[in-house]
């Protein structure tokens, strides 16, 4: 149903948001083939060795999980009941642009990638926005800074 | 830390003011466009990296031209 451009925005329009009173602004610090780029999908992904995400919690779940750089496509799996992963599945760059990222450090367009990129399941709400914005994300935020990260590319699901 | 995020629903961001977003029509899933089709996202992804230099002011939004399953790309 999501599929349908007009579902997509009824959807928007009745859907409540956490909107911040102040915008966060970092500029660019440095020409991009001088930066080390972090990955941050709310996709779903994980390795297919981690704990799944919660999917019976009505709310979601705010946790995230690591996934190192180099892994291999095979290693990766999605649990997020709430899109159609399907071509996601046959192709994670869809969602989790890791080979395009590293086509591009191999150009120098990009100076380099963060040890691990990182996976949320999106459909985060209720009790579990609070625990999103205070606790799991910033966790993820230290651990990307702590990576040297001079830029972050968010991907939606 | 520079920051962008695709975004798939204009009106959500507009609420949700992150510093820098890059907004594509295109369906749930299909942030980086249509499986195995490699030039497609390697256009989008570049297309990122430019909104991250050129947006410069805080809560900026850059509307992507491309439209889902049309248009064709360098090495295509």
């Amino acid at each position: 149903m999501f599929k349908l451009p007009g579902v997509r925005e009824l959807w928007a329009a009745r859907h409540a948001v956490e909107a911040p009173d102040t915008i966060p602004w970092a500029p660019l610090s440095k020409p991009l083939p001088e930066c080390r780029m972090a990955l941050v999908t709310t996709g779903g992904v994980h390795l297919q060795g981690d704990p799944p995400f919660e999917v019976d919690d009505p709310h979601g779940d705010p946790s995230f999980r690591r996934i190192p750089a180099d892994a291999p496509a095979d290693a990766l799996t999605i649990t997020h009941p709430y899109y159609d992963h399907t071509d996601a599945e046959q192709d994670r760059n869809l969602v989790l642009p890791m080979d395009i990222l590293q086509e591009l450090r191999a150009s120098g367009e990009v100076g380099g990638a963060t040890a691990e990129f990182f996976s949320f399941m999106g459909h985060i709400e209720g009790p579990h926005l609070k625990t999103l914005i205070q606790e799991t994300a910033l966790d993820a935020a230290r651990e990307i800074r702590r990576q040297q990260a001079d830029v972050a590319l968010l991907v939606p699901a | 830390m520079s920051t962008l995020g695709i975004s798939l629903l204009r009106r959500i961001s507009e609420q949700v003011r992150p510093p820098r977003t890059y907004h594509l029509r295109f369906p749930f899933g299909h942030a980086l466009g249509e499986p195995c089709r490699r030039a497609q996202q390697r256009f989008i992804f570049r297309d990122c990296l430019s909104a991250l230099v050129s947006i410069s002011e805080p809560g900026g939004i850059i509307d992507s031209p491309l439209r889902w399953r049309r248009g064709s790309f360098p090495g295509e």
